[in-house]
């Protein structure tokens, strides 16, 4: 639980150790590097547009009118699934790749410290803090327990979710033997059928979309509220605390 | 212990027990045992049905519009009648009017079975127990092609080099050692009648028909995809019509409908130069069996009536074959049926396996209950790991028992010919009297086994000519400009009520088919099916009346109870469908 | 024993060649990846080998497996009865009832020990006991467990062996099972479909009697031959697909264009099997091809995949039942008024409760 020593406070003083009068002032860490600040607002993008897409091909606009042969309006919207789906794949994979060579905060969303008493603990005082039932909260220089907990399984898991089944959808049309199918075709058997795959995958989206409703809730309310940078740190980088 | 039941038939259960598991050559699992006196002649029978699935407890908490596929899986030989059914029941409830030429497509689907179905019985169910195919292999081709001609004139494969090649393929196959499904066969039982020639000319008809019987369905495919299980549509017919527009390709077309006509006029001439002729020979070597195999027919007969001649009336102005009841053999007195009295149709289970909360009453399917329960009776022989002799006195079938203002009625073409007959149907009062003046024999001659099967094959001949009727009458219709298919009103679950009831009907080949749904809150409360064979089949009622089967079987005598020839005859006569009965 | 008729007997009576036959003979001897100087053997092979006898078991189903396969146009079901296969057992069209009808599976089975075929139309319940299913006076699934224990390999018919179907269908009241959880220790080939076309069904067991081998199949066990795409990935219709030209209600202008059934809740989309190709009948039509959707009858679970009208399935959590997108209507709106809510009630708080905001802890790095 030692206090993170790879991210160099910006401004000094450097803060007391235990709170209080010293770090009455704005004090700043850089948290996120730019290709990650780059990859979050693409995925944002892509999620958006997946869903958006993806709901199209489960419920479709009305009938396009006019010569069949002119007409690709299905075809388009599935295009650009496909095309947001593999990008948002590779933005996967790389921030995979980030967090392997890179240090803490980049792995924060991909475990979390399940065993440890200490980070329940944690979780617990921030439940109390959004239901009010707090006066005050820790804070965390990377994700609080409770955003990493909700990244961890809302988002990596989902999204991985998505990318499984997704792909598990997309080798039925590449064909057995494609390596699509070699690799991701076991999803189809896991869920029992095609339509079962397919039903899930639509589930999986929704839970995306709780996810980032409330992601984006509590990024603008601590914003205003947690007297912390959280939106700009997203764009800068830099995370700032206000007192 | 000899015992007369209420219907008035004597059962004694002393003698020797024979037991037939499986009946074979019929849909799904049945078991039959007689007791016969010390000169072989059955006194007692016990008809169980050994196998239930459950499909009015899955139906439960479905959508209604769905549950014409899940009903038409009660079975695949009937294929179709159980969908029809459901709409229909669907449809009464929700107030549902389908158009015209929905109704038209309905019947021409439905006609269409009726003739494949009974085809199918005739020659690869029911004639192995007339026909003895290896004493086809002594016949004369010469004098085959003589008979054939004979008795088919116009029939065009009746050349001596056709039954020879028949004969020496035959051979080849009997002489391979591997018999194939005439392995262990009854061949050369005393009762097998038929000389060697009418034998090779059956023999080859059965292939015929096997080849035959394959065009018939495709004008279910036509209208509804696929056969066996086509596809139907609650509020008209899935498929659309459109004979000049664009796309018309991928519709209900010109050529579509060439072919159904093709397909209508090849049947017809099947029925008329081959099924016909061939069961007027055979059962002019069988005439003993007009005396045998009674049971219930000429006692208690029942028809829900079908083919609507105009959509959305099914009254008796409407239908072609009329709704009726037939008791105490009382027969020039048709009752009125109505699906809905609460005292006219109920089913018990007091012998089958299933649970009431009183076992001694009947419920109508409105209040229907399905809720298994397996138990063997004290006397049972052997254990549920091998049952050697049942005990008929406890529960002993997964058929209920249903019955009409408590009577146990008989259900089938030959129900179905009886009453239109005695409601002074035309058509079928002619086909019926010269078929009995060609075989010169009395109407009384109908109610026994031969009579059953004779009646399925008039039926099969009045329905290719009415399905010629009613594909007249869609080509007319489309003339006139009326191309609608379906009733899109009530297609949304928003706009139902909120609870609703109803009853569908058909005459399914093998007899008298009811559906009866509860609808609350837009899916289905209570789905009860009441099947022709579960009429037939069924076990013995709370008061004891027997059924349809077990009464035919009484007074049989057999010539060697270990090969139960006679048993399959009757049996077979009314076309068994265990899945159906069950469900 | 007598001579059998053989395969090349058939063919020749089908008016097959000497010549064409011995070419068949090497190129089934190259697809077997055989030299060619095989060729003559495999063409010894077909002329004299016995039919292979075939046992076909029903359990819990509706025929309509047998029907569909009656109606087999080529090979014509005579041809594949009388000289491809000998069909040793079928209790729908054998001649022979009661004892002398299951005799004839004993025999075969210490006859061909290893060598028959075991076809099974329907499957075993095994809820209590299997009393739900009983044939020849005992529960079917042990007559199945019995006669797959000698077979060469099982075929699982239509979607009731291989899958389940109806009868497995919420909530199971018998417990039906699919064969492969019954018989394990044998290669299965499901051919599912409710039921499965009919050439597609003979089009298997020729393959077998022809190329002597079984066919190659998919993850789920099914020929890769037949199975191996969707409805929708050969539908004729999918051009409309792609358009976006949609039936948007029965008989309307679009259906009687024959445009896509997608929005009537055609499972296409998700079905394996060969009917857009193959179609049924000899080829004359095939669910679609009639204007109704596909309800995906050669799909596990299909019947809970419903309701079939519509394209999203249900989904039932505790008892209530609606689709993702209903689920997710109800779950919108509790969010939407969980967030207005915590939002008012933050912004209060921060008005009046001045102290909750003021000194917070330093910042953590943490954990590992
Ligand atoms: C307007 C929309 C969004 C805003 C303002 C926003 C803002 C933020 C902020 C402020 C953080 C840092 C949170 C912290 O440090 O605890 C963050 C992290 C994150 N956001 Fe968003 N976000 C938005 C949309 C999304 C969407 C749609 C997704 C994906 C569904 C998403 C996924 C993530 C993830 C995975 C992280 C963690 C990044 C990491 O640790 O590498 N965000 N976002
Ligand atoms: C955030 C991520 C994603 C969301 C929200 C999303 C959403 C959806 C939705 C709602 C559907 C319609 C399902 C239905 O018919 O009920 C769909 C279909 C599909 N998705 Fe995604 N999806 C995502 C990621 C992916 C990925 C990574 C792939 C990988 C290739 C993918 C491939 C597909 C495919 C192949 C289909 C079926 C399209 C068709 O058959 O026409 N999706 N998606
Ligand atoms: N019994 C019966 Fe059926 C008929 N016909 C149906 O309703 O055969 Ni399966
Ligand atoms: S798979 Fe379908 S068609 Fe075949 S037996 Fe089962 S329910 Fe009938
Ligand atoms: S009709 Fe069905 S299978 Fe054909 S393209 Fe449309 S969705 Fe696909
Ligand atoms: S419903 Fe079945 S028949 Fe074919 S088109 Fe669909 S798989
Ligand atoms: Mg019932």
């Amino acid at each position: 639980m030692a206090t993170d020593s790879s991210t160099v406070p910006h401004i000094a003083p450097a803060p007391d150790a235990h709170g209080g009068e010293a770090h009455r002032h704005l004090t700043s860490y850089y948290v996120y590097e730019a290709p990650v600040r780059l990859w979050h607002w693409l995925t944002a993008i892509l999620v958006f547009g997946l869903s958006v897409t993806g709901y199209l091909i489960a419920v479709p606009p009305v009938s396009a009118e006019g010569d069949t042969n002119d007409l690709f309006r299905m075809g388009t919207i599935r295009e650009l699934h496909f095309i947001a789906a593999y990008l948002l794949a590779i933005g996967m994979a790389w921030r995979g790749y980030w967090a392997i060579v890179h240090g803490q905060h980049a792995r924060q969303i991909y475990y979390v410290p399940f065993w440890s008493l200490e980070w329940w603990k944690e979780v617990w005082g921030m439940v109390r803090w959004y239901l009010f039932l707090a006066k005050k909260h820790e804070r965390w220089v990377g994700h609080n327990p409770l955003a990493r907990a909700s990244m961890f399984g809302m988002f990596t898991l989902g999204s991985t979710f998505m990318v499984l089944t997704g792909f598990g959808l997309y080798a039925e049309q590449a064909g057995l033997g494609s390596w699509q199918d070699t690799l991701f075709g076991w999803t189809l058997s896991l869920f029992g059928s095609s339509m079962a795959l397919r039903t899930w995958h639509h589930v999986g989206m929704y839970l995306l979309l709780l996810f980032s409703a409330a992601h984006i809730y509590a990024a603008v309310r601590d914003d205003i509220m947690g007297r912390v940078s959280t939106i700009s740190s997203m764009i800068s980088g830099w995370r700032t605390f206000r007192d | 212990m000899s015992t007369t039941t209420p219907n008035g038939f004597n059962l004694d259960n002393a003698g020797k027990r024979v037991v037939v598991d499986p009946i074979t050559r019929i849909e799904g699992h049945l078991r039959i045992e007689v007791n016969v006196d010390d000169k072989n002649v059955i006194r007692n029978a016990v008809s169980t049905g050994t196998m239930w699935r459950g499909l009015e407890t899955i139906l439960k908490g479905r959508d209604p519009r769905d549950a014409w596929a899940f009903t038409q899986r009660i079975c695949g030989v009937c294929t179709g009648v159980h969908a029809l059914a459901s709409v229909r029941c669907v449809e009464d409830a929700l107030g549902i009017k389908i158009p015209e030429n929905a109704n038209t497509i309905r019947n021409i689907m439905s006609l269409a079975l009726y003739v494949q179905d009974h085809l199918v019985h005739f020659y690869h169910l029911h004639a192995l127990d007339w026909v003895d195919v290896v004493s086809g292999l002594k016949a004369d081709p010469k004098a085959t092609s003589d008979l054939a001609q004979t008795v088919s004139p116009s029939w065009p494969k009746s050349s001596v080099g056709y039954f020879r090649d028949l004969q020496n393929r035959l051979k080849k196959f009997v002489e391979s050692g591997q018999l194939g499904p005439f392995r262990n066969g009854y061949w050369g039982h005393p009762a097998y009648k038929l000389p060697p020639e009418a034998n090779l000319m059956a023999t080859a008809h059965y292939l015929e028909a096997l080849d035959f019987q394959k065009e018939i369905v495709k004008i279910q495919t036509i209208f509804g995809g696929k056969n066996p299980h086509p596809n139907w549509l609650v509020g008209g017919v899935p498929c659309p019509i459109n004979l000049n527009d664009t796309g018309g390709i991928g519709a209900i077309n010109m050529e579509r409908l060439n072919l159904v006509s093709s397909i209508v006029d090849q049947s017809l001439a099947f029925i008329e130069q081959v099924y016909i002729p061939d069961l007027v020979a055979v059962a002019g070597f069988y005439k003993d069996w007009a005396a045998i195999g009674g049971g219930l027919a000429g006692k208690s007969f029942l028809s829900y009536g079908e083919f609507p001649q105009f959509a959305n009336d099914q009254s008796n102005k409407s239908l072609l074959l009329p709704r009726g009841a037939i008791i105490d053999g009382k027969l020039t007195e048709v009752l009125d049926v109505d699906l809905k009295a609460p005292d006219q149709i109920q089913e018990f289970v007091t012998h089958s396996w299933y649970s009431y909360s009183d076992e001694t009453k009947g419920l109508h399917p409105f209040d229907g209950v399905t809720e298994p329960k397996f138990a063997l009776g004290p006397n049972t022989k052997g254990d549920r790991k091998k049952l050697e002799a049942i005990d008929e006195n406890a529960k002993y079938s997964w058929v209920k028992s249903p019955r009409w203002k408590g009577h146990a009625m008989e259900v089938g073409p030959l129900a179905r010919f009886v009453v239109a007959y005695m409601s002074g149907r035309q058509d079928v009062k002619d086909l019926v009297d010269s078929t009995l003046k060609t075989l010169d024999v009395p109407i009384t001659a109908l109610f026994s086994t031969l009579g059953r099967t004779a009646a399925r094959g008039l039926e099969a001949l009045w329905s290719a000519k009415q399905l010629k009727a009613f594909n007249d009458k869609l080509i007319a219709s489309i003339k006139a400009g009326d191309t609608a298919t379906a009733n899109t009103e009530k297609w949304d679950p928003k706009s139902w009520p909120k609870a609703a009831q109803g009853a569908g009907f058909m005459e399914a080949p093998r007899g008298a088919l009811g559906h009866w749904i509860k609808i609350e809150d837009t899916k289905i409360a209570n789905y009860q099916a009441v099947v022709p064979t579960t009429w037939n089949a069924s076990p013995r009622d709370a008061a004891g009346k027997i059924g349809a089967y077990e009464a035919s079987l009484l007074d049989t005598p057999m010539a060697n109870p270990e090969q139960p020839l006679e048993i399959l005859r009757t049996i077979h006569s009314f076309d068994p469908c265990l899945a159906c009965a069950a469900h | 024993m007598a001579r059998v008729e053989t395969f090349y007997e058939l063919l020749r009576r089908q008016g097959v060649s000497r010549r064409s036959f011995t070419k068949f003979c090497s190129l089934t001897a190259a697809s077997l990846g055989l030299a060619p100087a095989l060729a003559p053997k495999v063409a010894h092979a077909m002329e004299t080998k016995p039919r292979i006898p075939v046992l076909w078991l029903h359990g819990l189903e509706c025929t309509c497996c047998s029907e569909s396969f009656i109606r087999s146009a080529h090979p014509l079901v005579k041809d594949v009865v009388l000289s491809m296969i000998s069909l040793d057992y079928d209790d729908t069209i054998m001649a022979a009832a009661g004892h002398q009808a299951e005799k004839c599976l004993e025999d075969i089975r210490t006859e061909y020990k290893g060598k028959y075929l075991l076809c099974v139309e329907g499957n075993p319940p095994i809820g209590k006991d299997g009393e739900y299913c009983i044939v020849g006076g005992r529960p079917f699934v042990d007559q199945l467990t019995d006669m797959a224990k000698d077979a060469m390999a099982v075929v699982s018919w239509g979607s009731c062996a291989s899958w389940g179907c109806v009868q497995a269908a919420k909530p199971n009241p018998t417990h039906a099972v699919p064969v492969h959880e019954i018989v394990k220790d044998k290669p299965v080939i499901k051919v599912p479909g409710c039921p499965p076309i009919a050439e597609v069904m003979t089009g298997v067991v020729s393959y077998i009697v022809t190329f002597d081998r079984l066919p190659e199949l998919d993850r789920q066990g099914r020929p890769k031959m037949f199975y191996s795409q969707r409805i929708h990935d050969k539908c004729y219709r999918r051009p409309h697909f792609d358009a976006g030209q949609f039936v948007e209600a029965w008989d309307d202008e679009n259906a009687r264009k024959g445009y896509c059934l997608y929005k009537m809740g055609c499972r296409g989309p998700t079905t394996y099997n060969a009917c857009s190709v193959t179609r049924w009948n000899e080829g004359v039509s095939f669910p679609i091809q009639s204007g109704h959707g596909c309800i995906g009858c050669s799909e596990n679970d299909f019947w809970d995949n419903g309701p079939f009208y519509e394209r999203l399935t249900n989904i039932s959590v505790f008892g209530a039942e609606a689709n993702a997108d209903q689920w997710a209507a109800r779950v919108g709106v509790g969010v939407g008024v969980g967030v207005a809510a915590h939002a008012a009630v933050s912004a209060a708080v921060r008005m009046t409760d001045k102290e909750r905001h003021k000194s917070p802890p330093m910042p953590k790095g943490g954990h590992e």
